[in-house]
């Protein structure tokens, strides 16, 4: 039952940062659009260059296979008390394939009472969705899942 | 001409202190930037939401920056925990510009 | 015999048995969970604005039409129907045109975005209704039911295709280019209960009869017009298929 695919390369130490770089190489002959940005800059500008762990108190849900690349469904939700003292601040999305792989930037607060997002993205290619959550406390959890698209969503 | 858009509210009945799920949905066409007109072969200008504010009561609760990424006519779901009557509004704009705002009530049962 | 020929016309394209695109069914459950915020609703939504400016109230639709305005809901849920002052088995978006006419209005256009807003408003009404379609109404109905058949079956075209060819028991769940054959009646698809519905690959909504004209298309059949007497058989054929099926306006597809 484990449905999500811990990205192998997301946890920002140095070395994993090494692991994500050939699949960007591979995504540079993509057209790029006007708010093009890879994931590592992507990351990189919210974390300040801090570590990311991936934790199980993120759960993304996105389809394993989409049916179609210009509405898949992703939500994610966290383990959170949403307190004053203890709460998600921020959920990011990304498609980590995508020209631009940013998606939404959600910012939270307490009176939200649960940490969750959903929304649809378009998604050129098969890729990872990846959540980056950011707490009152300054950690930055992750999750993501595969999702294989027959259609691409930029048709 | 308005953008249309609608704000749901799920569970439909709910008390104070319950967590609510709360929607927006935009007809809007969110391009990227990379898409050709079919006729002209050019480039059709980025266009989508970048910007969508929730409040209750005046006081904003969640905002989200959007890229173009999300899908066409766009859904934006969020939680909220019931504080008392009021009205939720929701405010988005986008890449033009264009400025709108939607709501919805809040009653919950005793 | 004929029907064995065609089927093994399509063979070449189709795969049967393959699961390699077969979702899970907690992907389904994902996609299900859409229709909680289906964009459609957003048509839906101005269909009723539309609906109140072009025709004004339920009431003043069910007296065009000769019911008790709290009869509408059901009455509507039998459509394609007979229509008298029409003199023709007619659509419910001809209905609209008719009650539109007659308030000395112009009335919108089959194809037009309005209409098929207004038309989902107006189905929407008997959501949660069996669809309660009466082919043995009259002759018009039984006449029209049997040409609806005809049209279903007849093989036109540049591969000699039918909508029988691809919406038979015989290949329904197979697979063509990705996509499984729908069987329009069953409670999967339901078509005639779902349609008007949002289209995920078009991003945006769109009608039963608009859905007929795309299979058309992409079956390289001459695309009938929607509205014409072959089109208005054709939705009593499908709609039978689906009878007592409940109605849930507007669906999402693919
Ligand atoms: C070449 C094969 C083929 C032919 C011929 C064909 N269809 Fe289809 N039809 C399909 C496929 C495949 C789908 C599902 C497509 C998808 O999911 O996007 C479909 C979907 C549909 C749907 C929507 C079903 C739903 O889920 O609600 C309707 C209605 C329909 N067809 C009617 C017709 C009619 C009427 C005809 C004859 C004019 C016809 N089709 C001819 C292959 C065909």
């Amino acid at each position: 039952m484990q449905r999500r695919s811990f990205l192998k390369g997301i946890m920002m130490t140095g070395a994993a940062a090494a692991v994500v770089s050939p699949s960007l190489a591979f995504s540079a002959e993509a057209p790029k659009g006007p708010n093009a940005m890879d994931l590592d800059t992507a990351i990189k500008a919210i974390t300040g260059g801090k570590s990311v762990s991936a934790s199980a108190k993120v759960q993304l849900k996105a389809p394993e296979i989409a049916e179609n690349g210009a509405v898949v469904p992703v939500s994610v939700t966290v383990d959170s008390p949403m307190s004053a003292e203890d709460h998600v601040k921020a959920i990011h999305i990304f498609a980590t394939k995508n020209s631009n792989v940013r998606c939404a930037d959600v910012m939270l607060t307490p009176a939200n009472g649960k940490a969750s997002f959903s929304t649809r993205v378009k998604l050129g290619t098969s890729q990872d969705v990846m959540a980056l959550v950011v707490t009152s406390k300054g950690e930055f959890l992750s999750a993501a899942q595969n999702v294989k698209v027959t259609i691409g969503g930029c048709g | 001409m308005a953008t249309k858009s609608l704000v749901k509210i799920k569970p439909k009945t709910y008390k104070v202190g319950d967590v609510v799920e709360v929607s927006l949905m935009v007809m809007h066409p969110m391009e990227t930037g990379l898409r050709k007109d079919k006729e002209t072969g050019n480039l059709i200008p980025a266009h989508y939401i970048n910007d969508v504010k929730f409040s209750f009561n005046g006081t904003p609760f969640t905002t989200i920056k959007s890229w173009e990424s999300l899908s066409t006519n766009p859904v934006y779901t969020v939680s909220y925990k019931v504080s008392g009557e009021g009205e939720i509004k929701v405010a988005f704009t986008d890449t033009k510009g264009d400025a709108n705002e939607n709501g919805t009530k809040i009653k919950p049962k005793a | 015999m004929k029907k064995i020929i065609l089927a093994s016309a399509l063979l070449g394209v189709l795969a049967f048995g393959s699961d390699q695109f077969a979702m899970s069914d907690a992907d389904r459950a994902m996609y299900q969970e859409m229709l909680e915020n289906n964009p459609a609703d957003m048509d839906v939504a101005w269909g009723g604005e539309l609906f109140e400016a072009n025709i004004g109230s339920e009431e003043a639709l069910a007296k065009f039409l000769g019911v008790k305005a709290e009869e509408l809901a059901a009455y509507l849920s039998g459509f394609p129907r007979y229509i008298e002052k029409l003199g023709m088995v007619a659509s419910q978006e001809q209905v609209l045109q008719g009650a539109m006419a007659e308030a000395g209005k112009k009335p919108l256009a089959l194809k037009s975005k309005e209409m098929a807003a207004m038309g989902a408003y107006v189905k929407s009404l008997s959501n949660g209704l069996p669809i309660s379609i009466d082919i043995n109404a009259n002759e018009q109905m039984k006449k029209a039911y049997a040409f609806g058949e005809e049209v279903f079956t007849q093989h036109r075209g540049g591969r000699g295709l039918s909508c029988m060819s691809c919406h038979a028991p015989a290949v329904i769940g197979s697979i063509l280019r990705t996509q499984p054959l729908p069987d329009l009646g069953s409670e999967a698809n339901k078509a005639a209960a779902t349609w008007p519905a949002y289209r995920m690959t078009k991003s945006s909504m769109s009608t039963l009869q608009k859905r007929f004209q795309g299979c058309m298309e992409n079956a390289l059949l001459a695309v009938i017009p929607m509205g014409s007497p072959e089109m208005n058989a054709l939705e009593v054929y499908v709609t039978h298929a689906a009878k007592g099926k409940e109605i849930a306006i507007p669906g999402l597809k693919r």
